[in-house]
């Protein structure tokens, strides 16, 4: 009982790893595009100044 | 500030999950021949029908592009795609964790496992080809007629193991020839339900994350082509 409660385990595991990666993957890319939108519109915005 | 609707779903889903969670682990009766090992099919079953859905969210959605070059149809097709390819990997990982006590080896290259390993090799090159595609109205046509050819191994996936004699054990769910105990078929249902909240709520998230990519990409032309 032991061993299979130790494979349930790691396929439980495994499973969220998976999905909590893919969440943090996704904020980390949105926090990089937001960056660079923002860097962008700087640069529109000053190119508009001139 | 995020509005309230948009914490809806977030809030819903960790909610369904717990629920999930507590009925497979607590609630669920140990199975008699594999023991507790065998809970992770709550999690491995729902992950593939999970993963099916948002493959055919990504195909409809491909047609839909392909037939108005609405550039929403492409962000939901690839945004639901994407996700389906989590739940695919999500699938696959604990199909091999539940193989190696079971079958005494974490991989075979039977019917069901080679083609659900092919499905998720066809979406993974789904989501390369749109890289390499600069052009974002080539890219959603390209990539559209792609997600259709790759949604055909999905019903072989789901037959292979009528079609084909296999280690993989007979379809549970939607079928009549099945024997699951009813408080297992109930947890199996509501997991499946739960796995479907979580589904929706990624695709909220990366829908958003496509949005703001296309915007990004738009403003970027502008600037190198002044």
């Amino acid at each position: 009982m032991e061993e299979t409660l130790k494979w349930l385990w790691i396929g439980f595991s495994c499973a969220w790893v998976i999905h909590l990666l893919y969440v943090v993957s996704l904020g980390r890319r949105a926090k990089k595009l937001r960056d660079e939108l923002e860097s962008l519109k700087a640069m529109v915005e000053e190119r508009r100044g001139k | 500030m995020k509005s309230r609707s948009e914490w809806v779903l977030p809030v819903l889903t960790a909610a369904m999950l717990v629920a999930a969670l507590y009925l497979a682990f607590v609630w669920a009766p140990t199975e008699k021949t594999m023991g507790h090992v065998q809970r992770i099919f709550y999690f491995h079953v729902p992950s593939f029908f999970t993963a099916v859905v948002a493959f055919l969210v990504g195909m409809v959605a491909g047609i839909r592009f392909l037939m108005s070059r609405d550039f929403r149809f492409d962000e939901l097709a690839v945004s639901s795609n994407e996700i389906g390819v989590i739940f695919t990997s999500v699938n696959l990982v604990t199909g091999s964790v539940w193989a190696k006590p079971i079958w005494g080896v974490w991989w075979t290259w039977d019917a069901r496992l080679t083609s659900a390993f092919v499905l998720w090799l066809m979406y993974v090159g789904y989501l390369i080809l749109r890289r390499s595609v600069d052009e974002p109205g080539l890219r959603g046509v390209v990539a559209a007629v792609f997600s259709i050819f790759a949604f055909v191994d999905v019903p072989i996936v789901y037959m292979s193991i009528r079609w084909w004699r296999t280690q993989h054990p007979q379809p549970v769910m939607f079928s009549t020839e099945g024997t699951l105990d009813p408080q297992m078929c109930l947890v199996l249902y509501f997991c499946l339900l739960a796995m479907l909240v979580l589904y929706l709520c990624l695709l909220q998230i990366r829908r958003r994350v496509e949005r703001l990519r296309h915007e990004t990409e738009g403003l970027r032309r502008l600037v190198h082509s002044a």
